[in-house]
C-alpha cells in the first residue's frame, strides 16, 4: 500500500532578485514498511522535499499525497491536525521538551491527541523500553546523553502511530556507537511493527542500512535503487 | 498536560522568572503598602474627627453655626434628647452650649470657642475624655469650689500654661532615654532656667546643641523640658445673653492631646450649668445636641428621619458639617485607582518583556511543537498560561507579603515622628496604622491576574507567527 505520493513536486524560493529552484519535479512513492534514505549533498534540495513531505513548506506545483490525502487542499490548521495524526518527526538536534521527562516527552503527543490515561501511560512505557530506555523513563533530557535522547525523539515519533517516520538527518550529532544503536533500534521496529522510515542523510553508516537509496541533486532525483529487496517482507 | 509543561516551563529559567515574580511581588507590596497607608492616615483623620471633634450628627437652629449668635437656643432640651435617643441606630446624644470668647492668661490671649459641656453626657458620645495628657489632671473628675476648664495642648502652649525648664529632674530623665551624656553635658549650664515658650526653649536649645544632636534628640529635649504647673489658671471673656461682656476665673482640670492642633488650639471646655449661670441661658435650654449613631453609614438616612421630626432646626451629618473630610475621603479612592494603574501597567510591561524573550529563546522549541502537531490555539493556550502563572505566583506571594506587612503594622502603627508637626497641623495624626479592607485585596489579586494575561497575548501572537520549518532551521 502506498502511504506517500509524490507528483512532480516542485519548489521554487523567491528571493528579491534570484529564483531558486530548490526542488525542481520529483515524483516519487512510498510503500508501507519502507526503510528509505533520501541523500544528496548539502542544498541539494533534500531538507526542502522533506519539509514539504511533512507538511511544514508549501509547494509550489505538483501533488504530494499522503494516505491519499492531497497536503495542498488542507488549511494550515488543517495540516496541524494532519501532522498529529499521520507523520511522525525526528530532528537533527532532538528536539526535546527540556522540561519535561522523557516519559512526559513521548506522552505530549498522545496527550495532544486526547487519548484516555492508561493507554497513554502504556504506549510510553512500551516506546521507551522498545527503544532502550525503560530504565530512564523519569529523566530529564539534560540527563541523557544525545544518543539516548535521539532515542527518546524516535518513541515520540511514534507515539502518535503515525502513517510514517520523517527523519532529518537523526544522526547528524551522534558518535558512532550511538548512530550504530539507534539505527538499529530503528531496523527493529521497522521490521516487527511495519513502522515506515524515511531520513534524509548523507551519513555513510545509514545509507549502509538503508534499504531503499533517493539519491537527490539540484533538486532532481538522480537514482532511486531497491538495496535489499529480500528484507522488506 | 499543556498546563503542567506551562508551569515547569516558568521555572525553566528560574533566576529570570524569579526576578519578574519578586519585582512583581515589590511592585504590589508597594502599591497595597502606599493604599494602606493612604486608607489608614483618612480613616485615622474621619476617626479622630468622628470621635472627638463632631461626631455624626448635630441639631441646632438655623443660622445658628452661622456666627454663633447666643441667642438661638432650643427650647425643651430634656424632651428633644428623648427624642433622639428613640430613633432606630441612635446610641447617645449630648447637649452642648456654645459661645465664643477670649481666653487670657497673665500674659497671653487668644479668641476660642467655649463649650458647655455634661461631662457624662459627652463620655458617650465622644473620646475627648480619653486624650487627658498624664500629669495634667483630668476631664472633670475633681470637684473643685473653683470654675474648672478643659484645654489642648496647643491652647496651654500659646497661653503658656505649658512652659519649658531645665532642671535636674529633666536631666534625669534624658539619662533614662540614653540621650549622650556629651549632648547632656550641654545642657547643665542651663539648669534652673524656665522658658515661657516652645519658641524660646527650641532658640536656646539650637543654639547650645550642634545640628546634628538638635535632629536626634530635640523631640526628647523637648518633651522632657515640658512642665505644666498645677493650679494654673486662665480668664474666660465672653457676651452674656444680654450683651453685657463678661468673665470668670477659671482652673485647668486637664489638657487634653489629639492629632489636631487647631483643635487644640481653639476650644475650651467647661461645665454647662457654669456657662448657662454666667451667661443667664436658661436651664431647659440648649444650642446644640450632637448625636452619635451606631453604624456611620447609616448617618444620612438618620439624619433625614431627624430632619423630618424636628423641620425647624437644622438637623447636619459629618460629611456635611465636614466636606473636607467627605471630599479627602472621595479623594484618596480616586488616588488609590491611580496607583493600581501604576502599579498594574509597571507589571505588565515587566510581563510582556519576559514573555517575549521566552517566546524568541525558544522559537526552536515552538517551531517543533507546530511541526509534530500542536496546535496555535494551544501553543497560544501555553504561553497565556505560563505567564498568567507568572503573574499569579508574583501576585498571590506579594499579596501575601503585603498582608503580613499590615497585619504586623496595623497593630504597632508606623510613627512618622520627624513629620508630626506638619501633619498634626492639618488634623493628621503622625501615628499610622494601614489600613486595607478584604475586597481591596481581593480585587488586586484579580486585577492582577487579569493584567497577567492581557499582556502576553502579545508574546502569544507572536509565538503563533513562528513558521514551523523557519523555526527548525535556527540553530
Amino acid at each position: 500500500m502506498k502511504v506517500l505520493e509524490l507528483k512532480n513536486v516542485h519548489k521554487v524560493y523567491n528571493s528579491s532578485e534570484v529564483k531558486v529552484h530548490a526542488v525542481n519535479g520529483i515524483t516519487l512513492d512510498f510503500e508501507e514498511g519502507e526503510f528509505a534514505a533520501i541523500v544528496g549533498p548539502s542544498g541539494s534540495g533534500k531538507t526542502t522535499l522533506l519539509n514539504m513531505i511533512g507538511g511544514l513548506d508549501q509547494l509550489t506545483e505538483g501533488q504530494i499525497l499522503v494516505d491519499n490525502t492531497d497536503l495542498s487542499t488542507l488549511k494550515s490548521s488543517e495540516l496541524i491536525d494532519f501532522r498529529m495524526k499521520n507523520i511522525g518527526f525526528v530532528f537533527q538536534s532532538y528536539n526535546l521538551i527540556p522540561v519535561l521527562t522523557a516519559a512526559e516527552n513521548v506522552e505530549f503527543i498522545m496527550n495532544l491527541q486526547k487519548r484516555p490515561k492508561k493507554e497513554r501511560q502504556q504506549r510510553t512505557e512500551e516506546l521507551l523500553k522498545a527503544v532502550g530506555l525503560g530504565d530512564r523513563i523519569n529523566s530529564k533530557p539534560s540527563k541523557l546523553s544525545g544518543g539516548q535522547q535521539q532515542r527518546v525523539a524516535v518513541a515520540r515519533a511514534l507515539a502518535s502511530k503515525p502513517k510514517f517516520v520523517l527523519a532529518d538527518e537523526p544522526t547528524a550529532n551522534l558518535d558512532s556507537k550511538s548512530t550504530e544503536t539507534l539505527l538499529e533500534i530503528m531496523e527493529e521496529l521497522n521490521r516487527e511493527e511495519k513502522i515506515t522510515f524515511i531520513f534524509s542523510t548523507h551519513d555513510a553508516r545509514v545509507v549502509k542500512r538503508a534499504r531503499r537509496v533517493v539519491t537527490v541533486e539540484d533538486g532532481k532525483v538522480l537514482s532511486d535503487e531497491l538495496v535489499k529487496e529480500n528484507a522488506s517482507t | 498536560m499543556i498546563l503542567l509543561t506551562a508551569w515547569k516551563n516558568v521555572w525553566r529559567n528560574k533566576s529570570r522568572s524569579l526576578v519578574v515574580i519578586t519585582s512583581i511581588t515589590i511592585g504590589i507590596f508597594a502599591g497595597i503598602f502606599a493604599v494602606g497607608l493612604m486608607n489608614g492616615t483618612m480613616e485615622q483623620r474621619v476617626d479622630a474627627a468622628l470621635n472627638q471633634e463632631i461626631s455624626h450628627i448635630q441639631i441646632n437652629q438655623k443660622e445658628f453655626t452661622d456666627n454663633y449668635n447666643i441667642k438661638l437656643l432650643i427650647d425643651n432640651k430634656n424632651q428633644l434628647k428623648q427624642m433622639i435617643n428613640n430613633v432606630d441606630g441612635v446610641e447617645a446624644t449630648t447637649l452642648r452650649t456654645l459661645i465664643t470668647g477670649i481666653a487670657n492668661t497673665a500674659t497671653k490671649s487668644t479668641g476660642v470657642q467655649i463649650i458647655g459641656v455634661n461631662p457624662e453626657n459627652e463620655k458617650q458620645v465622644f473620646n475627648l475624655h480619653s486624650k487627658t495628657i498624664a500629669g495634667t489632671g483630668s476631664y472633670f473628675e475633681k470637684e473643685t469650689r473653683y470654675n474648672q476648664a478643659y484645654i489642648g495642648e496647643e491652647l496651654a502652649k500659646e497661653l503658656n500654661i505649658i512652659r519649658y525648664r531645665i532642671d535636674n529632674k529633666m536631666i534625669d530623665r534624658l539619662r533614662k532615654q540614653e540621650v549622650p551624656e556629651e549632648t547632656i553635658s550641654k545642657l547643665e549650664p542651663f539648669i534652673g532656667e524656665r522658658f515661657p515658650s516652645q519658641k524660646a526653649f527650641s532658640r536656646t536649645i539650637e543654639k547650645a546643641l550642634s545640628e546634628k544632636e538638635t535632629a536626634n534628640y530635640g523631640h526628647i529635649i523637648l518633651d522632657a523640658a515640658w512642665s505644666f504647673r498645677e493650679r494654673s489658671k486662665l480668664t474666660l471673656t465672653f457676651v452674656d445673653k444680654n450683651n453685657i461682656q463678661t468673665g470668670a476665673m477659671f482652673r485647668i482640670s486637664g489638657i487634653f492631646d489629639v492629632s489636631n492642633s487647631m483643635f487644640e488650639k481653639r476650644n475650651v471646655f467647661i461645665r454647662n450649668e457654669v456657662l448657662k449661670n454666667l451667661t443667664g441661658i436658661e436651664p431647659d435650654k440648649t444650642h446644640q445636641a450632637i448625636i452619635k449613631i451606631a453604624d456611620r453609614d447609616q448617618s444620612k438616612e438618620i439624619t433625614g428621619k431627624l430632619e423630618a421630626m424636628f423641620p425647624d432646626y437644622q438637623t447636619r451629618h459629618w460629611k456635611e458639617l465636614s466636606p473636607d473630610l467627605a471630599m479627602m475621603t472621595g479623594m484618596i479612592e480616586k488616588f488609590n485607582i491611580v496607583f493600581l494603574i501604576i502599579i498594574l501597567a509597571a507589571l505588565s510591561f515587566g510581563i510582556i518583556n519576559t514573555m517575549l524573550m521566552v517566546v524568541l529563546e525558544r522559537t526552536k522549541e515552538l517551531g517543533m511543537l507546530t511541526a509534530i502537531g500542536m496546535n496555535k490555539r494551544r501553543v497560544f493556550s501555553m504561553i497565556m498560561a505560563e505567564s498568567v502563572f507568572l503573574s499569579l505566583v508574583g501576585g498571590v506571594v506579594g499579596i501575601i507579603v503585603s498582608k503580613i506587612m499590615l497585619l504586623f503594622t496595623a497593630n504597632t502603627g508606623i510613627n512618622f515622628a520627624s513629620a508630626a508637626q506638619g501633619l498634626e497641623e492639618m488634623g493628621f495624626s503622625s501615628h499610622i496604622y494601614p489600613t486595607i479592607s478584604n475586597t481591596f485585596f481581593i480585587t488586586v489579586t484579580i486585577l492582577v491576574i487579569i493584567t497577567g494575561m492581557l499582556s502576553s497575548i502579545y508574546p502569544a501572537i507572536k509565538a503563533l507567527r513562528l513558521d514551523p520549518s523557519d523555526a527548525l532551521r535556527t540553530e
